[in-house]
């Protein structure tokens, strides 16, 4: 692996990476390793093992700051990692026995659905967002002439 | 869909069974548990969508915790990649996550709509 250049780029593209990832609340696993497969040369076992080793202290660091901020309920999150972890090992076991390139292409649809509501239930909010939609208007101009 | 609990009492069940189905996916799939927990948050159990977002970032770091040990020691890191990219995303997480304590609903749910389409996209070129 070349030093100074390459180097710059991945630093670059974890701040890239970091930051989507603390704002949409995922790890960013799913930016890094086609960018290391695509762009670094890794295979994509070493790409997976890498971007893993990444989502840990980014996660780390955005829940530090948004606990900070008061935003997060630590012990309900707490819960659902923990079972996530029961979760994440049978995936992981079923794997093995199952075709992963239909399960992607149809999870790649799902998503493609599930985003596509997303886009639309957010279209139809108010564009404050604060506000309930169902608020009735009284007219500002209800002044007598 | 129906809004099971809308987040509040009596809401944790569906909470933990999220955190089943986010890990199941992710280990089948090899993606991150929030892409799929955050959208189930929100449409299952009608969670705000930036409290989802605050939840699924920290219900990451057990889930990722057990997979770097397990797999961590399995696949071939790049300690120098990791490194780097690591120097980048904490710097990059404070970020993002000072601006997800600030937005509001409706760009959020823009921000993470279009994040599905680019996860389905690149999940299918990544093969």
């Amino acid at each position: 692996m070349e030093l100074s250049p390459l180097l710059i780029v991945l630093v670059a593209f974890g701040v890239m990476s970091g930051t989507l990832a603390g704002l949409l609340g995922v790890g960013g696993g799913i930016f890094m390793v086609p960018f290391l497969v695509l762009a670094v040369g890794l295979t994509q076992q070493e790409a997976q093992a890498t971007s893993l080793l990444v989502v840990l202290p980014t996660a780390l660091v955005a829940t530090w700051s948004l606990y900070r901020s008061g935003v997060v309920d630590l012990s309900k999150a707490l819960k659902i990692g923990l079972c996530g972890i029961v979760g994440s090992v049978a995936g992981a076991a079923l794997a093995l026995h199952l075709p992963g390139q239909v399960l992607k292409i149809c999870f790649a649809v799902l998503l493609t659905v599930v985003g596509l509501k997303l886009l639309r239930d957010a279209k139809r909010m108010p564009p404050t967002g604060a506000r309930p939609p169902a608020e009735p208007t009284v007219p500002a101009d209800s002044v007598e002439p | 869909m129906t809004t099971a609990a809308a987040g509040g009492r009596g809401s944790g069940p569906y909470y933990l069974a999220i955190g089943v189905i986010g890990g199941l996916l992710s280990g089948l799939l090899g993606i991150g548990g929030g892409t799929v927990m955050v959208p189930l948050m929100v449409l299952w159990l009608g969670t705000a969508q930036r409290e989802a977002h605050a939840l699924s970032l920290a219900a990451i770091i057990p889930i990722s915790l057990v997979a770097v040990l397990v797999y961590g020691q399995a696949g071939k890191v790049d300690p120098l990649a990791a490194l780097a990219l690591t120097l980048g995303a904490i710097f990059g997480a404070r970020m993002g996550a000072g601006l997800l304590a600030k937005a509001s609903e409706r760009p959020l749910k823009f921000a993470f709509g279009f994040f599905l389409l680019i996860a389905a996209l690149l999940l299918v070129v990544e093969g």
